[in-house]
């Protein structure tokens, strides 16, 4: 018997393609002597689907047909186990496609990255790998990041928040104190999206209005910081959890702009290479050409960030070099990032197999850190209450 | 117009008939289930409970005595009215019984339907504290049941409608009730072997799908399940743990848990092993085949099925017989343990200095108990929430082990500090104005003193609430009795439930000299509860110990 990997991707989020990507990648890692790997794709309505076709990476060229060959599913708990039940069920006999031990989601951006599956997995009580409720919905959050991070002694860019109400009442207030508290340039980031969508530079008043516009036609909740002229971006990974976790080799990747754009991070590649192969096949330098100091602060700081944070599995984190400054600050954690970025950890000598086998360890040990806890009473409070008793007033008075 | 009637009290009879039979068979199927489904533990309890029996079936037994005067000697001339015309002629045995048509008069009907009735309200059950299972077996048993208890009606209706008995064997055979669960069990028996073994072999075949698994079996007259809890707690820090849940520790538990619950993410499986004869370990052996295996104690459990304490002893040690290049761990402190020589890696355990692990220096207050683990040179404090000194003997079993497969001192510190009561078992529940202590699943007199020794150091109105112990063979009046002496010793009030152990309890009471004022003997646990509810204990605290709630069954 084999532990039954889910593994999830997909779903209600611009970044739904990229995580077909990952997530086949990784369905293609898993080591088949240890595991049973069954995949489940999420589609943009939040339809599950598996089957046989639901692995290969060719059949997701066409998406509707793929859908027909697959068998829809719903993810039940029935006596403890984890069951990927057809829906709707058949009228005679077992309904049960699958069962799975550990989920395992591959998936990136809002409504999926954010705690929004890994609380869904936890209702239904099964073990599910990477980042918990708390730390996704944190990781995804820009600001509330940067506010657990500073409070901690980690290097971020200070940054003013506006919601899209406040710089419509008023937008020449928000820009004044934009300037006075920030300065040119300026960058503009939607708090909650991630892969560089809607993010724009602004170098004066009228450059900064338009990347506000911009940005608030993806999202209700900005932030502005300082737009660092000569930047470098450095990138490195983390595995393990609160308790324990070691960083991997670190990468500069580089991009055709000032800032990577949704185009460099997924679509680039060019005829030779595969168009499949995601951040894997993004033009970088691994390692990256830095010195043995500075290699070793971002790796520990990186370390730090991740614990302090409460993550689990694997993780990126994004850092930013200020040229000018000989600075480091960290600039965002990706709690699922492309590729699981296996191929910062292949540097190190961890091969994929490896590492997805640590990330369902780890899985499996919060479970059971989890089962150790008290999260229900024993007795049944309502049954020994006196209802409409003398504290609690009458219950139809 | 009168055949309508005719035809509507027939079915009334019938549905009067029926009733009566499915609430005593569920009433005796309930007992049954509750005996482990043992013929001879029923009859035991048919023997004890015989007023109740005879309250469900006599109504039944005088309407088939009326039904066979009124229908068969007298043929209806009770009425006097012969609604059927008699042709007498005699046989060669000058009866003339055979060749009449004798039919059941309505009024013959009616009597019967109301006899009947009037048993099923002579007996209203007592709310059962753990209720029938409908489990799939017993389900079989009522649909085998069904099946016999609908042949022989219909049988009866069609070849005796006619002869004056069919109403009086109906009748007869509504007293059936009383042994169709053992009936259909027997008729059942090749069914369930057949669905038994095939649960088997898929439990075999799991198990040998997960050659990295290591099984650990833990048995003992008393203390396994406590352990097992622990060593799931203990283990749980660093590694993935199943254990088989509650007091699942028969073979068909074992095979449900194995089934229902295992797969390849664990990398321990704590396996209790209970029994109540001898080969009863040895079988979930063979299933689950441990690596290691733990003997907690061996004492006078279930006498009555093991029939000698030599035969106990080979039980439990069947445990340590299946173990080949694993460990076998054992109470030392436990006497006929310590005697017995086996040919295996034995790591023993207990207070004594004499064992691997022992502990000393143990503390127990009202708090929780605190105490100094040794092994070789090694040596940890200890402290937990826990009460009563015969848990740190567990709870040392827990640590040994552990602590051998891979768990050190300071990892342990932590969960032994987290270790909760397991459910009855001095389990403190603290109700602000008075205390329970909920010690409801102990069964052993070791047990039973060691609570006492735990309230008495409490400080409060101290009562005891208690039906007595069971199951411990021919020293079961002497073990209750000596109880009760203890008793005397640190109670303020003891309440004992139940006539029959309760006779033990108070004569040891008498004989340390304790005041009758300070005793009463309550029916049931409620009216114990309610007693204890009425005392008036002053400006102290009450304290209720609850030691050993006896089943329905008893």
């Amino acid at each position: 018997m084999k532990i039954r990997v889910g593994v999830f991707f997909g779903g209600k989020s611009v970044e739904h393609e990229v995580s077909v990507i990952s997530a086949i990648q990784a369905f293609n890692a898993f080591d088949r002597e240890k595991y049973d790997v069954i995949p489940v794709y999420i589609t943009k309505d939040n339809e599950f689907y598996t089957g046989e076709y639901a692995g290969k990476i060719e059949e997701y060229r066409d998406i509707p047909a793929l859908i027909r060959k697959s068998t829809r599913v719903i993810v039940v708990n029935d006596g403890g186990r984890t069951k990927l039940v057809r829906y709707p069920m058949k009228k005679f006999g077992d309904s049960t496609e699958a069962e799975i031990d550990v989920a395992f989601p591959v998936v990136h951006g809002t409504n999926v990255e954010d705690g929004a599956l890994q609380g869904y997995f936890q209702t239904l009580n099964i073990p599910y790998a990477g980042c918990d409720v708390v730390s996704s919905a944190v990781g995804m959050d820009k600001y509330v990041m940067k506010a657990v991070l500073k409070d901690n002694g980690i290097p971020v860019l200070d940054c003013v928040t506006v919601t899209a109400l406040e710089y419509a009442k008023d937008s020449d207030k928000i820009i004044d104190e934009t300037e006075q508290k920030i300065g040119f340039p300026a960058i503009v980031k939607p708090i909650n999206l991630g892969s560089s969508v809607g993010i724009k530079i602004g170098r004066d008043k009228d450059g900064l209005a338009e990347a506000l516009d911009y940005a608030f036609t993806f999202s209700g909740r900005v932030l502005v910081e300082r737009a660092i002229t000569n930047l470098r971006e450095i990138n490195c990974s983390v595995c393990g959890d609160k308790d324990e976790a070691e960083a991997s080799e670190c990468e500069e990747p580089i991009g055709s702009d000032e800032i990577l754009s949704f185009e460099d991070k997924y679509v680039s590649g060019g005829a030779k290479e595969s168009k499949s192969s995601g951040m894997a096949s993004l033009k970088r330098k691994i390692p990256a050409d830095i010195s043995k100091e500075t290699r070793e602060e971002i790796r520990s700081v990186a370390v730090k960030a991740f614990k302090c944070l409460g993550c689990s599995g694997v993780s990126r984190i994004d850092f930013m070099i200020d040229s000018d400054e000989n600075k480091v600050y960290l600039n965002e954690i990706n709690t699922i990032p492309g590729s699981l970025a296996f191929y910062l950890w292949e540097s190190v000598g961890v091969k994929y197999p490896r590492l997805l086998d640590k990330m369902v360890s780890l899985a499996l040990k919060r479970e059971r850190e989890l089962k150790n806890l008290n999260f229900t009473f024993k007795s049944n409070i309502l049954a020994e209450a006196k209802l409409g008793g003398v504290k609690g007033g009458k219950l139809n008075g | 117009m009168s055949n309508y009637i005719y035809i509507a009290s027939y079915f009334l009879f019938f549905v009067t008939l029926l009733y009566s039979f499915i609430l005593n068979f569920i009433r005796y199927m309930h007992m049954f289930q509750l005996n482990s489904y043992h013929a001879s533990e029923q009859f035991k309890w048919i023997k004890e409970n015989m007023g109740e029996v005879l309250k469900r079936h006599v109504p039944s037994l005088l309407a088939a005595a009326f039904a066979f005067v009124s229908c068969f000697i007298m043929n209806g001339t009770l009425y006097g009215v012969n609604p059927v015309g008699i042709s007498h002629t005699e046989d060669v045995l000058g009866s003339h019984m055979i060749y009449e048509p004798y039919k059941a008069n309505t009024w013959d009907l009616l009597i019967c339907s109301i006899l009947i009735i009037t048993g099923l309200y002579l007996c209203k059950s007592k709310p059962a504290k753990k209720k029938l299972v409908f489990t799939p077996r017993v389900i079989r048993m009522c649909a085998t049941s069904a099946i016999l208890y609908g042949a022989v009606c219909a049988l009866s209706m069609i070849f005796l409608f006619y002869s004056g008995l069919n109403l009086s064997v109906l009748c007869l055979w509504q007293v059936f009730s009383l042994f169709m669960p053992m009936i259909a069990n027997f008729i059942n028996k090749p069914i369930e072997k057949g669905v038994n073994n095939h649960y088997i072999n898929d439990a075999k075949r799991i198990i040998s799908e997960l050659p990295n698994l290591v099984t650990i079996g833990i048995t003992g007259s008393y203390g396994k399940t406590s352990t097992k809890f622990y060593l799931n707690k203990l283990l749980s820090a660093k590694y993935n743990v199943l254990m088989t849940p509650e007091s699942y520790n028969t073979t068909m538990g074992v095979v449900k848990t194995v089934r229902g619950s295992l797969n390849a993410t664990y990398d321990f499986f704590i396996c209790e092993m209970g029994a109540k004869g001898v080969g009863e370990i040895k079988e979930i052996c063979d299933i689950v085949k441990p690596k290691h295996s733990m003997i907690t104690s061996i004492g006078e459990q279930h006498l009555e099925t093991f029939k000698s304490v030599d035969n106990i002893i080979k039980t439990k040690f069947e445990i340590a017989d299946c173990i080949t290049d694993g460990t076998v761990y054992l109470n030392y402190d436990n006497e006929y343990i310590r005697n017995r020589q086996i040919n295996k890696n034995v790591i023993s355990y207990g207070l004594s200095a004499e064992s691997d692990y022992y502990a000393d220096n143990i503390s127990v207050t009202v708090k929780g108990t605190s105490f100094t683990v040794h092994h070789g040179e090694e040596k940890g404090d200890f402290s937990t929430k826990l009460i009563g000194g015969h848990n740190v003997q567990n709870i040392v079993g827990a640590i040994a082990a552990a602590n051998t497969l891979g768990v050190s001192f300071a990892e342990l510190k932590t969960p032994v500090r987290r270790l909760e009561a397991v459910p009855h078992r001095m389990e403190i529940i603290d109700k602000g104005g008075s205390v329970i202590i909920d010690d409801a699943f102990n069964s052993n007199p070791a047990g039973a003193k060691a609570a006492l020794d735990t309230l008495a150091l409490m400080e409060g109105y101290k009562i005891l609430i208690t039906p007595g112990m069971v199951e411990l063979g021919e020293k079961e009046y002497e073990l209750n009795k000596s109880f009760g002496s203890q008793a005397a010793e640190v109670c303020d009030y003891v309440i004992a439930v139940g006539e029959k152990q309760a006779k033990a309890i108070i004569d040891g009471l008498k004989e340390a000299g304790y005041p009758e004022e300070k005793s009463f003997v309550a029916g049931d646990l409620n009216g114990a509860l309610a007693k204890a509810d009425s005392l008036n204990a002053g400006e102290s605290r009450k304290i209720v110990l609850l030691e050993n709630d006896l089943p329905d069954n008893y």
